[in-house]
This record gives C-alpha cells, sequence and structure tokens, in this order.
C-alpha cells in the first residue's frame, strides 16, 4: 500500500514537471524578436544551387562573391546581417545583376527565367518579415 | 627649336586651365554627419575615418592645390563625385536601418580586398594608407556596429 502511494505520488510528480519542461519548451519556440529565422524550401534550394552557389559558398574561388555572400554561412548571421543580405538577394535578383551578365553569357542555363526570380524574390521578402523587417 | 616646343607646350597646358572643372562644393555643416551622431564611436576609428576615407565619402573634403589644376582637377572631382555617390558619411543618419547594416558590410569588404582608400589616393596622402592595426579597428568598429543596429 505504502509502495503504491508512493509510487503515485513520485507518477504525478513526474507529471507536473514533464508539464513544465513542455510548456517551456512551448515558449521558446514562439518566436521572439531576436530570434533568427532562416529556412530555405526545396524550390528555393534547388534554384540557389543552380544559379547562385557556385560562387556563394564557403570554398568559392571568389573571394569577393564568397565576402559579399556565403550560402554556408548565412544560417548563422544574426538577425539585422541577415536581413542586409536578404535584402541585396531581392535587388540583385530584381536588377538583373545577379547572376553577372558575364556568367550568364558562358552558361545559359543558369539564368534566372522570371517565374525563378520570383520564386527568390518572394523567399527573400518573407525571411526579411519573418526576421524583424526592413 | 626645342625651347620653342616648350613654349607652345607651356601655353597649351596655360589654355587648358581655362576648361572648367567643377569640384564638388564642400560644407563642414552637417547635421546627419555618422561622427557628429555616433559620439560613441572610439577615437582611433573616427581618426582613420577623418584621415582615409572623409576626403571623397563626405561633404567634407579637403582639396589641395593640384585639385584645381588641369587634369588633376578633373580625376579629383571625379573621384569625389563618385566616392560621395557610393557612401556619404555626412548623410549617414538619411540612410535605413539595413542600407547602414549593407553599407558597413561594403566597408568591411572594401578594407578586406583593400580596395580602399584608393591607391591614387594613398599615393599622394601617404599618411591615408591603412597598417593592419588600422584595418582592423575599422573592421570591428563596423562590425559591431551593425550589429548594434538591430537590438
Amino acid at each position: 500500500m505504502k509502495n503504491l502511494l508512493s509510487v503515485a505520488i513520485i507518477m504525478a510528480f513526474s507529471i507536473v514537471i514533464l508539464s513544465f519542461t513542455m510548456v517551456s519548451n512551448e515558449q521558446s519556440t514562439t518566436p521572439q524578436s531576436s530570434d533568427v529565422t532562416y529556412e530555405v524550401p526545396n524550390n528555393v534550394q534547388v534554384i540557389l544551387d543552380n544559379s547562385c552557389y557556385g560562387c556563394h559558398n564557403s570554398d568559392s574561388k571568389s573571394t569577393k562573391g564568397k565576402m559579399k555572400l556565403n550560402f554556408d554561412k548565412l544560417g548563422d548571421l544574426k538577425q539585422g546581417k541577415l536581413v542586409s543580405k536578404l535584402s541585396r538577394i531581392y535587388n540583385a535578383v530584381n536588377e538583373q545583376d545577379m547572376p553577372p551578365k558575364k556568367f550568364i553569357s558562358k552558361y545559359p542555363d543558369k539564368k534566372l527565367s522570371d517565374s525563378q526570380t520570383e520564386t527568390v524574390k518572394e523567399w527573400a521578402n518573407d525571411l526579411i518579415n519573418k526576421n524583424g523587417g526592413l | 627649336m626645342k625651347k620653342t616646343i616648350l613654349y607652345i607646350l607651356f601655353a597649351i597646358f596655360i589654355l587648358l586651365q581655362l576648361i572648367p572643372v567643377e569640384l564638388p562644393t564642400t560644407s563642414m555643416d552637417n547635421p546627419d554627419d555618422l561622427l557628429l551622431n555616433n559620439t560613441d564611436i572610439p577615437n582611433e576609428v573616427v581618426d582613420i575615418l577623418k584621415n582615409s576615407c572623409y576626403d571623397c565619402h563626405s561633404n567634407e573634403t579637403h582639396y589641395p592645390w593640384y585639385s584645381k589644376i588641369f587634369p588633376t582637377s578633373i580625376l579629383v572631382a571625379r573621384d569625389t563625385r563618385e566616392g560621395r555617390l557610393e557612401l556619404n558619411f555626412s548623410d549617414w543618419e538619411n540612410l535605413s536601418r539595413v542600407n547602414k547594416i549593407g553599407v558597413l558590410e561594403d566597408i568591411v569588404t572594401a578594407i578586406t580586398l583593400e580596395e580602399m582608400p584608393m591607391r591614387i589616393y594613398t599615393l599622394i596622402h601617404q599618411d591615408a594608407g591603412l597598417s593592419s592595426e588600422d584595418k582592423e579597428l575599422v573592421i570591428n568598429w563596423a562590425e559591431e556596429f551593425s550589429d548594434n543596429l538591430y537590438d
């Protein structure tokens, strides 16, 4: 009888503690203003891999390309710097500054189609808004 | 004969001075200036910015004597005009916070890749060149200043 009681008490305690940790978990996943949101859906990833990643990655031969934008490190940036990079991505594809014209004339399949441009712009815009906006 | 050629060249040089070259106007009264509005910027960084950047990237240009002489006047006028267009510290406070971060990023890139200050500028302004400590000071300041803009 005593044993049963202690088991019941332990179980009750465990439930209380568990429910507390669950609540605190929930709180930590709700976005706070300083939490960085960075996600790349597959349809965007495909475009970035094909047209951007070649120069904008950690092992890139283009020092400048890598310094200006490195997709391997984009998710590690603090919110302000991330928003700045995203707004530059938005402008670069919107104004067709990127991928560079010289590069496209060599590799025409890397050119962004209108719908690809829109996809990248929507992605950048969405992340900008999720990270506190401009 | 040699003398005549020299005289002619000199006359041409004098005549060339009549070509009007308009240098961008200067102003010492800039209420939106970076340094004026951010007095917590470390003194060492202030000195570097003033000494190595402000001639082309602010309204506080100190024009040297040869900036009034053709053809160097054309070069000085162009570099100052383009420099201010790219970044004008005198108008700093008019930038949005995201543009400020973008400019600070560009500062870091330009200094790291030694694109700035321009060779032609440091050739004449020997004291405007950045030592590795100077570069580190400015880069660290720019990174930190940038992070604080979004807090």
